[in-house]
């Protein structure tokens, strides 16, 4: 090692002391106020235990659907990015594709547009008299496709979900094209060589030597779909009634009523499952060691 | 070389940043001399002033007159409003959280009531005192109680009494022989009628998330004659919400009304301003709103001039007249750079002249709180108000009901599309209602 070339450890700690200030330390703060009954409308701060976390849990309010809504969210977009992304990115790669760097650019473009934007759009185009996709499916004859996609009860989440997977999906291929393209080609030329298809180096090649890449993009669609908030606000606000409400929607209702120890508490909440999920996943997904 | 170049590209960041912070100072001694030298000119005006005015969208008159007197305010003192808007749906949440953060605009357009002004945006806290201002002696008493706190008035506001009715078109009504409804059944019969003519009956709204709770809330004139003191019981918890035998009824009312198709197809997409167009052009028989949307419509479509009738809705059998004498109004942000130019547009709104101006532009304003003002209210339905007996709708006569007036109409919401019951939208009323008190400290609740 070349004592030269390394950085001493004295130079994290302006990084460390600012992460500290400002995220870790109103992070352990917030805890403590969900343990109290801060809110706007008195200037008293009491403790009352427990109080606000059995509010959550007793199920006497919505709370467990929003933390059942934010998993779900979570879930599939982890899901539907990942896949999707893999096999934009694959097929992106492969060299008999025409307009490889056009066609990356027209999947990336959503991700660099607003949410506020994205989400009204989308209530234009998803509007089921007015909507250009409702109007599209009964042209072509597919009346029974038109449906109400925002304001269905048991459609409105999927829809969100869907929309989010369009506008994210890009991010995730360009980072999974770099995992591609730094694949030693000698792999793909021995493959070749014993006669395997294309099918077969991605499955035995690509896929294998993609999981730190994968695991990388897990952890981003994790965090994100966990603190999910800006395409929900945008898109139905929570709504049909309640069914697409989220934790983060849920925060910023409690905080705009005044009761901010609520909003804490569920904050605090989201931060143990983000903690939990994230150290299972990483777990799993890191290679195991030879003895 | 790296190394230097690192070194140079840091020390321009850095730069950067400074350089951004000393601009801030230097336009704010320019600004500073600036109002020095103006103060000493003739016309006293103000340059490089803007205020910002925070508002929802339906805060607004859509005539945009509001705006027009504030073009003229700036032509006359120099001082620029910026209308900032916002969807109704997020206005309320959004307006507590710039307050709450220190982020709040110059003057804001809040929805003014005596029981939630100080949970909404505690003016003692966060809004200039106007008392002192020599238009407060001009306005309607009426409506001081929703603009003060412990008898100081804070805001400024210029809508007279609201009334909620039922709009019909009359040229349908006739054509189908139909009679204005005075109870649910006829109600329920008229717009079976009206549908199976092929018209919606009701244009009904949720987008905008208030629209939905107008019958809950202002059917309240109607709810106080079937229990002494009701308002007062309900205040002191000496009576639950859910023991209001009308409230259940309205809301299976409304869900009945939803699934028998009398909404239409696509309310659960629409918004209160298509609501003039759909009318206009016969798709929709009937819509709820107060008086003042006659007045807007016809403007936008004299073709409908004389042909808009109403009746009260009849939820529950209700024939009572409900009033509100609170409505939106415009208070002033303490932490303000610029609050006596704020004040200036607050007393040049309240000019005599421009009340005028106000209440001819304002195509959703039938009278003002003001005295000696003129009033558009049409004369038919004066006589039927006066027909009727009236009474205040609950929201403002029932405390914690305002406050959680967007959560009621998710709750309605949820209930349309049948992931709630009725009854359920009543007990969540009744829950919310706790936790406001508990959070307020409620001593009725203790």
């Amino acid at each position: 090692m070349n004592k030269k070339k390394t950085y001493p450890t004295y130079y994290s700690y302006a990084a460390l002391a600012l992460f500290i200030i400002f995220f870790f330390l109103p992070g352990i703060m917030g805890i403590f106020y969900s343990f109290t009954n801060w809110n706007s409308l008195s200037s008293d701060v009491n403790f009352v235990g427990f109080k606000n976390y059995e509010k959550i849990f007793s199920g006497r309010y919505d709370f467990i659907r929003y933390i059942w809504n934010t998993l779900k969210f979570t879930g599939l977009t982890m899901l539907t990015k990942t896949v999707f992304g893999i096999i934009f990115a694959i097929l992106l790669t492969h060299k008999l594709v025409m307009c490889r760097n056009l066609q990356r650019m027209a999947i990336f473009i959503p991700q660099v547009m607003s949410f506020l934007i994205v989400g009204l759009v989308f209530k234009s185009l998803l509007n089921p008299v007015t909507g250009f996709l409702n109007n599209f499916l009964k042209t072509i004859g597919l009346d029974f496709l038109a449906k109400n996609w925002l304001s269905d009860a048991h459609l409105a989440l999927n829809t969100v979900i869907t929309v989010d997977t369009w506008k994210g999906v890009g991010y995730l291929m360009i980072i999974i094209i770099a995992g591609i393209n730094a694949i030693s080609s000698t792999y793909y030329e021995a493959a070749q060589i014993d006669g395997a298809n294309f099918l077969q180096k991605t499955w035995y090649i690509t896929l294998p030597l993609l999981k730190p890449v994968i695991l990388n993009v897990t952890i981003l669609n994790l965090t994100y779909g966990l603190r999910v908030f800006d395409i929900i606000y945008a898109l139905t606000n929570g709504g049909p009634g309640h069914v697409t409400e989220v934790i983060n929607t849920s925060v910023y209702s409690e905080f705009s009523k005044g009761n901010y120890a609520m909003g804490t508490t569920l904050s605090g909440i989201l931060f143990i499952f983000v903690m939990m999920i994230s150290y299972v996943i990483l777990r799993a997904l890191e290679p195991k060691e030879e003895l | 070389m790296r190394k230097v170049i690192g070194l140079l590209l840091v020390t321009l960041m850095v730069l950067s940043a400074l350089a951004g912070c000393s601009k801030d100072s230097k336009d704010d001694s320019k600004a500073t001399q600036t109002d020095t030298q103006n103060t000493t000119t003739d016309n006293n005006k103000k340059e490089n002033v803007t205020l910002t005015f925070g508002t929802h969208q339906s805060g607004l008159p859509t005539s945009g007159i509001i705006q027009e007197l504030a073009k003229a305010y700036e032509a006359e003192s120099g001082v620029k409003i910026d209308f900032q808007i916002v969807p109704d749906a997020q206005w309320r949440d959004l307006l507590k959280v710039k307050l709450d953060s220190g982020e709040a605009y110059d003057m804001m357009n809040v929805d003014a009531d005596p029981l939630s002004l100080v949970g909404r945006i505690n003016p003692e806290k966060n809004c200039v005192d106007l008392t002192d201002q020599e238009w407060v002696s001009r306005m309607d008493p009426i409506v001081l109680d929703g603009i003060s706190v412990n008898d100081k008035v804070y805001g400024i506001q210029f809508n007279g009494v609201r009334r909620s009715v039922f709009f019909y078109n009359k040229d349908i009504f006739s054509k189908l022989k139909l009679e204005i409804p005075t109870t649910y059944d006829e109600f329920k019969q008229v717009c079976q009628t009206i549908k199976d003519s092929g018209v919606t009956p009701i244009y009904e709204a949720t987008q905008n998330g208030w629209h939905q709770v107008l019958p809950v809330c202002e059917t309240g004139s109607y709810y106080i004659t079937k229990y002494d003191d009701l308002y007062d019981k309900l205040n002191k918890n000496e009576m639950n919400i859910k023991d209001v035998k009308e409230i259940g009824t309205i809301l299976n009312e409304m869900k009945e009304f939803a699934d028998l198709g009398y909404f239409g197809d696509n309310f659960m997409n629409q918004s209160v301003e298509g609501a003039k167009e759909a009318f206009a052009k016969g798709e929709a028989a009937m819509f709820n709103n107060d008086t003042g949307w006659a007045v807007e419509t016809e403007t936008e479509y004299p073709e409908m001039k004389g042909k808009i009738g109403i009746f009260v809705a009849p939820w529950a059998d209700n024939q009572t007249v409900s009033c509100n004498p609170t409505c939106n109004a415009y208070f002033i942000n303490k932490n303000s750079k610029y609050i006596e130019e704020a004040k200036g547009f607050f007393a040049f709104l309240a000019r005599p002249e421009n009340l005028e101006k106000l209440l001819n532009g304002a195509t959703n304003l039938v009278s003002l709180c003001w005295k000696d003002t003129s009033t558009k209210e049409n004369p038919e339905y004066v006589d039927y108000f006066k027909s009727l007996p009236a009474g205040m709708v609950m929201q403002v006569g029932v405390s914690y009901i305002d406050p959680q007036w967007m959560d009621i109409g998710k709750d309605i919401d949820a209930m349309y599309s049948g992931t709630m019951t009725p009854e359920e939208v009543l007990d969540n009323i009744s829950l919310r209602r706790d936790e406001l008190a508990e959070l307020a400290s409620d001593p009725a609740w203790k």
